[in-house]
This record gives structure tokens, sequence and C-alpha cells, in this order.
């Protein structure tokens, strides 16, 4: 194998590739990186790709093949390596069990590993769509940051995709907060309907990853054929992750639809406010909102530990409320609404409160809604 | 070429395991696929290539043709890669049910290869209590495409609700004449060399093939077989347990060690060790995660194969008095300690098959204590004075 790459192309694959190396792995070739230079698609390409047996990684980029061929080598050393390359052309080739990286000055050799040792990675499920990649990411994190981590509940800890026709809706919950958004997207069959669970943590970084292409494809193999993948691709990455087993809880009857009062708060204050007021919150105990008036009072700590309390403006419509929130949570949802202003909609103090971004015109619903749980106040 | 080929003198097996995989390849298409099954209990005397057949069975049903041997599926299920393939190998002692939960659950994923998801469980008899309960759901109702393969050395050893939802594949004890042309045809050994080994490694194809290229591990059965007449008193007794206690020491250390370097090795290369230019030292830090956790492990493995090399000295002691009792009985079997004949006659001469009989107990019992955590040495030198008092 002997090809010639731009430093700063090579270092991006990489970089991107080696992100689904396994910290530990359970045998020693999936440290590895595959190689393989040669033609695909028509094109002279070189493939890089990682697998860690549930996430596998792939890109492709144009170079020059002077020599097709196929390696294995230590996937973070290459990392590492390719970072600290000077901004030239970078030529890789083998000779015998070893792999020579140079480029300028520098030189390196790599020990190859067992190349056909490496498990086979999967095929990439039929394309069902294609949606914006930043429309994409941005969706995703908003809602994976209420997905579980506690593994004892695998079934929480995925982000539930449901596709009807062009909705999409991705749905998350660690029981104490819920999630929810929906997009457009242009499936290539207007009439597909489809669910799925995906690991939290892997669609994140995967949504945020695939932001360099205008646009995502997303491929979901059918069920009945008992191949439990998803597959992401664009701007020349694909990658491949298994489907999380298991019911994720009937959530949609979860969301209240009709409230006894609705409270906005200036979102940038709303956020300072929480974290300052709930440094003195120890943990589990709970932040205190108060809404009337035109004001909104955020208190925390009780009795003879430290308090504090910090007075905002805030519009109110219907009932007077006092509510009390784990801090954290509440935080996560702020954070999460993409406007400006907050609106938080409630019932009563026991019953979960949403919230959701003004939006743009005073009649028209968020397409993103954060459940969160109050904290019962005791006396 | 086949899969099934490294399986020693197991033809009915070998002939079971393919009609199975015929009857798999039929259930993809759409068919009924009788024949096949989602469990599957791989039982046989140890060193008869339970795990061995288990694999040979998990590469045929990865391998779109049927087990070809040379396929990269059939290679990456074979040196243990394949991503479709869960392996499981108790390292220690027991299997804990923390570990069971989390195996059931990564079971029932579906293959990524779109055929089958295959969870290889090896020693499966040493999953504890709770955990064989874990165990019993995940093969009570399996996901669709997953199929279990556990190996234990009797049907016994497993929960009865759980053997009985498994098809049993029964390995017998290789012929003395299976082992000889296995060690022969695959290692290339002597067969002279081979024959003595067989015989003595007693149907375990592993032993034989350890006793055959290995001299230090004969030398030690050797002086394992030559403890009997040597207890002339309960000194003798006492300095023969201790003795004994050392061989089995360092057969384990032999064992292991070697197998530990080899795996540290092969992990420190995948961080890539061995390169060289910037970078490099930095890159093999990184491994320090994923060795230690490979150094745990070899620990706990270390304490099984300690166990497991006491157990096989006692074995060997057990099968000179095995002899001793066919000799003075006067049977015409094939004696697996025929070179120690001088020994073999003088205890037979000077003992009642009743003693032996005796004798052959007190060395089952030392097994027994060994495995109740009684200390080997203290072990053994109560079944020594008991050999010694007959």
């Amino acid at each position: 194998m002997k090809f010639r790459v731009e430093r700063d192309v090579l270092a991006d694959a990489v970089a991107w590739t080696a992100r689904t190396l396994p910290v530990r792995p359970s045998v020693p070739v999936l440290a590895g990186m595959l190689l393989d230079a040669g033609e695909h698609d028509g094109r002279q390409r070189l493939r890089l790709s990682s697998f860690d047996y549930e996430v596998s990684a792939q890109v492709a980029v144009d170079i020059d093949v002077e020599e097709p061929g196929t390696t294995l080598v230590s996937g973070r050393l290459l990392a590492e390596i390719t970072r600290n390359l000077p901004p030239q052309t970078v030529e890789i080739s083998t000779d015998g069990a070893k792999v020579v990286v140079s480029c300028g000055s520098a030189k390196f050799t790599l020990l190859t590993l067992p190349v056909e040792d490496y498990p086979t990675l999967p095929a990439m499920p039929e394309m069902t769509g294609t949606v914006g990649s930043d429309v994409f990411a941005a969706a995703v994190s908003q809602v994976a940051v209420a997905a579980g981590r506690d593994d004892t509940l695998p079934m929480l800890t995925g982000v539930r995709i449901e596709i009807e026709g062009d909705k999409v809706t991705l749905a998350s919950t660690d029981r104490y907060r819920l999630a929810v958004r929906e997009l457009t997207w242009k499936p290539q069959d207007p009439e597909l309907s489809a669910v799925a669970l995906v690991p939290a943590k892997t669609l994140a970084d995967t949504a945020k990853s695939l932001t360099s292409g205008a646009e995502v494809s997303i491929a979901l193999s059918a069920a009945e054929s008992g191949e439990g993948m998803i597959g992401f691709s664009g701007g020349g990455r694909r990658t491949t992750t298994r489907l999380l087993e298991g019911d994720f809880p009937k959530y949609r009857a979860l969301l209240p639809d009709s409230f006894n009062s609705v409270a906005e708060v200036q979102k940038a204050e709303f956020v300072e406010a929480v974290k300052r007021v709930s440094l003195v919150a120890e943990r589990n105990t709970p932040l205190r909102l108060a809404f009337a008036d035109g004001r909104l009072v955020l208190e925390a700590g009780t009795g003879d530990e430290a308090q504090a309390v910090e007075v905002l403006e805030a519009g109110l419509e219907g009932d007077d409320i006092q509510i009390a929130f784990n801090s954290a949570f509440l935080l996560d949802g702020l954070n999460a609404i993409d406007s400006d202003i907050a609106r938080l909609q409630f019932t009563t103090s026991t019953k979960p409160a949403i919230i959701t971004g003004k939006p743009a015109d005073d009649g028209g619903a968020s397409d993103y809604r954060y459940l969160i749980m109050p904290v019962r106040l005791s006396g | 070429m086949s899969v099934f080929d490294d399986l020693v003198g197991q033809d009915t097996v070998i002939e079971q395991l393919r009609s199975a995989t015929r009857a798999a390849d039929d259930l993809l298409a759409g068919g009924a696929g009788a024949g096949m099954t989602h469990a599957w209990l791989f039982t046989g005397p140890p060193g008869s290539g339970r795990s061995e057949a288990a694999r040979a069975f998990a590469a045929a049903l990865q391998c779109p043709d049927g087990g070809c041997g040379h396929c990269p599926s059939c290679h990456q299920v074979l040196t243990g890669t394949h991503a479709d393939v869960l392996y499981v190998r108790p390292s220690g002692l027991s299997f804990g049910v923390d570990k069971t939960r989390d195996l059931v659950l990564r079971a029932a994923s579906s293959p990524t290869g779109g055929r089958f998801r295959v969870v290889l469980f090896e020693d499966a008899d040493r999953a504890t209590e709770a955990a064989s309960n874990a165990l019993l759901k995940a093969v009570e109702e399996p996901a669709p495409r997953t199929v279990w393969l556990l190996c234990t050395p009797t049907a016994e050893d497993l929960l009865v609700t759980i053997r009985s939802r498994c098809r049993l594949v029964t390995l017998r004890t290789p012929t003395t004449d299976a082992v000889v042309d296995a060690l022969v045809r695959r290692d290339g050994v002597d067969p002279g060399v081979a024959a003595e080994a067989a015989r003595a490694a007693a149907g375990d194809v592993e032993r034989a093939r350890r006793l055959a290229t290995d001299p230090a591990t004969r030398d030690r059965r050797e002086e394992v077989l030559s403890i009997p007449a040597r207890l002339d008193g309960l000194g003798a007794c006492v300095s023969a347990a201790a003795r004994l206690y050392e061989l089995a020491e360092a057969d384990a250390k032999e064992s292991t060690s070697a197998l530990d370097e080899r795996e540290k090795a092969d992990m420190k290369a995948a961080f890539g060790e061995g390169s060289t230019g910037k970078g490099v030292a930095k890159a093999v830090r990184g491994a320090a995660g994923a060795l230690k956790d490979l150094e745990e492990q070899q620990k706990r493995r270390a304490t099984r194969i300690k166990r497991d090399a006491y157990d096989l000295a006692l074995m060997d002691l057990a099968a000179f008095y095995r002899d001793v009792l066919a000799v003075q009985m006067g049977a015409t079997v094939q004696l697996s300690t025929a070179n120690r004949r001088a020994d073999l006659e003088r205890v037979a001469a000077s003992s009642t098959p009743e003693s032996t009989l005796r004798r052959i107990d007190a060395i089952m019992e030392c097994r027994r204590r060994i495995g109740a955590n009684v200390h080997p040495q203290i072990a053994m030198e109560a079944m020594t004075a008991a050999l010694y008092l007959g």
C-alpha cells in the first residue's frame, strides 16, 4: 500500500474515526484503525474505519493512490501522530509488517496489527431519508440532555426516534424530566412510519460530528429483517450503531395540555440567577420558585443552613404559583431551549411543569418541550 | 477444509452440528429451520474439546458457506474477534450475577452481520446460582436471532431448568488412536512420543499435546507418579505432599506466565508499542487502563489455573492407583502409567484391592477439600498420609 494525502485532510479524518475507538478494547485488534486505499465508488479514495462492536465509523477521503492495499494500525497512535504533523503532504506506505508515515522531515514507523483478525464492519442499512445536518445536531442535543445514564434501565439511556411521513419526533427521559423535539425531514417514502431507540450518547456525538456536510442521511433497517441497526452518513462520513431493545415509556400521555398559569422570564438572567442561588442548595435539596405580582423569587437553603434569595422580573398569566425543582434539571431545560425568553407552564405545584422557548409569533407552538417533575415540598 | 476438521474423534457430533448448520441456513432463508434451535449445551469430559466444538459451530453458523474455515467470517470467529459472537470465559473460579445480567443484555441485541448473534459461554458450570437464574430467563425467552452455546463437563452441572431448554451435544472421550493421529498430523509429533502422551493423557487432547511437546510437563508428571513408591513413613508423606504442591504450582506458573506475557504484548502493540517517532510514548500510555483490566483478569485466571493444576496432579496420582487396581485384578486394559511397571507391580503386590480403592477415595477427598478452599498443601499431606496407611 502506498498513497499521498494532504495533512489537514488526513488529520481530520483520522481524528474523527478515532473517536469511536474503544478506551478499553475487549480484544486488542479493536484498538486498531483500518486503512483501505484503493478504488471506492469509482474514485481513488482512502477509507478509514473503526469499530467497537456497538458503533462503527468510516470516513472516505480523496487521495492519490500509488499502490492499493489494506492495513491495520494502532488508532490512537495514528491520531496522535497526524495531529502533530507539519502542514505538508503526507506519504503513507507499507514496508513488510510496518507502516511508514512521512511528512516533510518527519518520519514515523508504525507496527501493523493482524488485519485479517479485524471484525467485518456492519453493512449500512438502506437509506430512509435526509435532514439538514445543523437542524439535526441541534435537535439531538436538545433531547439527549434528558436521557438517563443508568445502565440498569437501558431503554432510558436512549433517544426514541419516531418517524411519521415527513415528521420526526425525538424524545428521551430519565423519569425526572422528559424532552421532546419535533422536526421535519425528507423521507424517501412519504408514507414511511418507523421507530427506533438509539443510544443517546452515541446519537449526540454522531449528530455533532456530521455537521461538516449540509445534510445527514439516516438509514434505518426494517424491523423484520432482524438487523437492529441505524446508520447516519454525511460529508463522506458514515457511522452505524446497534439499536437498544426495550419498551420506551408512553410519554405522550405525560405531556399536560391545559395549564393554570404561564410565566415568561428572560432566559439569560434566569439561568444566571439559578446558578447563583443553587450554590447554597446542598445535594438533592430543591430550588424554590415563587411567581407572583410580575416577579419571580428564587430561594434555596433552609433553616440553619446557608440561604440565598434572588428576585427577577417575570410575566405571569393565571394563578400565582410556588413550585420547587432540582436545580440541575431546571438548568438543563433552560439551556436547551432556543429562544431568549423562557416560557414555563404550570398546572399545580405537584404536577409536572413544561419549559419551552417563547415562539417568534405569539400564536405558534414551540417544537421543543422540556417536561420537569417538581420536588414536593414538605410543610 | 472445514471448521470441524480440528475436532478430534467426534464424528457423531460433527454430523449433528453439520445438519444443524444446514437447518440454520434454511431458517435464515425463511424456511422452518427444523433441526436448529436457540440453545445448545456442549458436554464432555475435560479435554474432549467442548469449547472447540462450540466455537466451530459458531463459525459454521456465521459462515455463509456452512463453516468453510477460510473466509474472513470463519477466521474472525476462530480468532475470537467476530462482531456477532460474544465470548464468555469465566476467568475466576465463579461467574457472578452482575456479569450475567450484562451478558444477557448484550446477547439480546441484533446481529450486525445479518446472521446470528451467538453467545459462546465456556465453563457455564462456574455460574453462581443467582447467575444461573438470570441466565435461565434469557435462555427461556431468547431474542429471535440469538443462539446460546453453553459448555459444561456434564449436563448435571447446570440447573435442570436451563438444561431442559438446551439441545444436548455430547462429546465423547476421544480414543487414544484419534489423539495420536491428531498429534502426529497437526503438531508433527513423533508417533512413539505421541502414543505415550495420548495414553498418559487418557483422552484429554490438550493435555496430550502438552505432554508430547513440553519435556518439563512430562518430567513433572513422572515425578508425581513416583510419589506412591516413595511413601515409606510419615516423614516421607509430608515431604511428598510438599513436593506435589510445588510441582503443581510450577505447572500453573508455567502455563500462566507465557499466556499473560503474550496477552500483554498484544494489547501494548494495539496501542502502538514498538513503533517509532514522536507521540508513541503518549499513545502507549493510553493502554494503561486496558492493561489494568487485563491484569486483573489475569490474576483471577491465575487462581483458577492453579486449582486446575492441583487437580491435574491429583488425577495423575489417581490414574496410577487405578492401574494398580487393574494389575491386582489381572484386568487387561490399557494402562495409562504403563512406563512405571515396576512401581505398579510393587504397590500391587504389597496391598489389597480394597486398600487401593480406599487410596483412590483419599485422592478424591483431597480434590473435594481443595475445592472447599482448604490449603492445598495441608489437604495433600492428609492425602499422602492416607495413601501411606492404605
